[in-house]
């Protein structure tokens, strides 16, 4: 009875320290102290390799998916993306929303992806931006049509990489899906990818890309992630000498056309203006921020961004 | 038996401290190492996607680090923090690990599969993808165009 309680207590030690260990990404340390733990006859073989089981579980199912999936997967994306829309091709606009939203990224909480990030204009009269996981960022001519200075074109990057930084764009992978690929690529069986076991790799990936676009361009995210990213714009404009309202004048404009219409691109993917507008308001005046001169920017903005 | 018990405990304990300490792994394409804790600060060595580095210090979102012999700053987000490996404790494991390793190595959402995905889908516009990646603004330019801006290096 002794004996039975003290396996009892061996088996919920290891099960708090195994834990732990899983918050350190160890499933083999957890292994090895169930080994050393079978072997003292402190827990039983069943109780082993069901602490076995759990921790092989755990860190699988939480494996986030690497900067490298990411990339491709963004490049997947984006390469959607530019199927249905055309590229526009100007070196002066290119460059400098470049440079804007690169100097931008330095500011925010993630400025380096696996390859960095990109931003390129869609020729439409859309007025849209997107974010494809990993850093390229498409905005439109129809948007930057709407933008009157630096200060709003950085709101507009900075929104953007914010969703980049938070990888909202994983978020809308569907769950089942994600641990669908990695039970796949964990199973014993996969150790060189057969012709049919690379296609069905491919129909997971297919459909990990046809979620991201459908957020992107059908569904749109959710208050809180457009809030994050209103945040994190805010945010990155202060650290880096932009006035943050940029961001709020821009959402004005965007909140007046949007009252009493449907639209395309981003009125439809991006609901509630009004009430981001509210709230980015409301921590610029709680964090007191400053207006600032932008005259020298509002300069090379004309020069650069003629639609 | 009861002093035998913490003794497991503590050292398996001792084995999560060990995990946590500090091996980093290169998740870009490209971490630049630098001189200083800054984003234009002198290339000290570049490392490549997958290299480990050793931690010697964090100072906000900069670790200073050892690379090949070389001593540096890299930020935060151009690493990770490397997941902890016991020495195996028999061949059998050793290979077992191995495998699992290069499962994951060599397969996920990999160039192979985005070739496969590119046959499948010829509308898909990679060729534009890659235009757009390769579109480069060196380091100098933009360090002058935050400057001609007035803007803050953060």
């Amino acid at each position: 009875m002794r004996a039975m309680m003290n396996k009892r207590f061996f088996f919920w030690m290891f099960l708090v320290l195994g834990m732990l260990l899983l918050l350190a990404g160890c499933a083999e340390v957890v292994q090895v102290g169930t080994s050393v733990g079978e072997g003292m006859g402190r827990i039983s073989k069943e109780d082993k390799e069901r602490l076995d089981r759990m921790a092989l579980k755990g860190e699988k199912a939480a494996r986030p998916m690497t900067e490298q999936e990411e990339y491709f997967l963004g490049r997947a994306v984006a390469a959607t993306i530019l199927g249905q829309y055309r590229l526009y091709r100007n070196e002066r606009p290119t460059r400098y929303i470049n440079e804007v939203g690169q100097a931008v990224a330095l500011a925010s909480d993630r400025p380096f992806t696996y390859a960095g990030y990109h931003f390129a204009i869609l020729d439409t009269d859309e007025v849209n931006a997107l974010a494809c996981p990993g850093g390229i960022i498409f905005v439109t001519r129809g948007m930057l049509k709407k933008a009157q200075n630096e200060e709003e074109l950085a709101a507009i990057l900075g929104h953007e990489v914010g969703h980049v930084s938070h990888r909202d764009g994983l978020e809308a992978i569907q769950r089942s899906r994600w641990l669908e690929v990695v039970t796949f690529l964990g199973s014993e069986s996969v150790k060189k990818l057969s012709g049919a076991e690379l296609a069905k790799l491919v129909l997971l990936f297919e459909g990990s890309v046809n979620d991201v676009v459908k957020a992107l361009l059908v569904n749109g995210y959710s208050r809180e992630q457009e809030a994050a990213a209103d945040l994190s714009a805010l945010t990155c404009m202060h650290r880096f000498g932009y006035d943050p309202r940029g961001l709020t004048d821009f959402l004005e404009k965007l909140a007046r056309e949007q009252a009493g219409r449907t639209g395309q691109g981003i009125f439809a993917t991006h609901p509630g203006m009004a009430e981001r507008l509210t709230e980015a308001k409301s921590v610029i005046a709680g964090e007191k921020w400053p207006r600032l001169d932008h005259q020298a920017r509002d300069r090379r903005f004309r020069q650069s961004l003629n639609f | 038996m009861v002093r035998k018990s913490w003794i497991i405990f503590f050292g398996l304990l001792m084995m999560t401290s060990a995990a946590l300490a500090a091996t980093f792994k290169i998740i870009t394409q490209e971490a630049v190492i630098r001189k200083d804790k800054r984003f234009f600060a002198p290339v000290v060595i570049r490392a490549p996607y997958g290299e480990v580095i050793q931690e010697l210090e964090r100072q906000g979102d900069w670790f200073r680090v050892i690379y090949r012999e070389k001593e540096g700053w890299v930020h935060i987000s151009a690493v990770q923090e490397q997941a902890f490996r016991v020495p195996s404790l028999t061949a059998e494991k050793a290979q077992e690990t191995s495998q699992e390793e290069v499962a994951l190595a060599g397969k996920g959402f990999t160039p192979e599969v985005e070739k496969a995905l590119r046959n499948k889908n010829p509308k898909m516009r990679y060729d534009l993808v890659d235009q757009i990646q390769d579109y480069k603004i060196a380091e100098q330019q933009l360090q002058a165009f935050i400057r001609a801006g007035s803007l803050k290096e953060p």
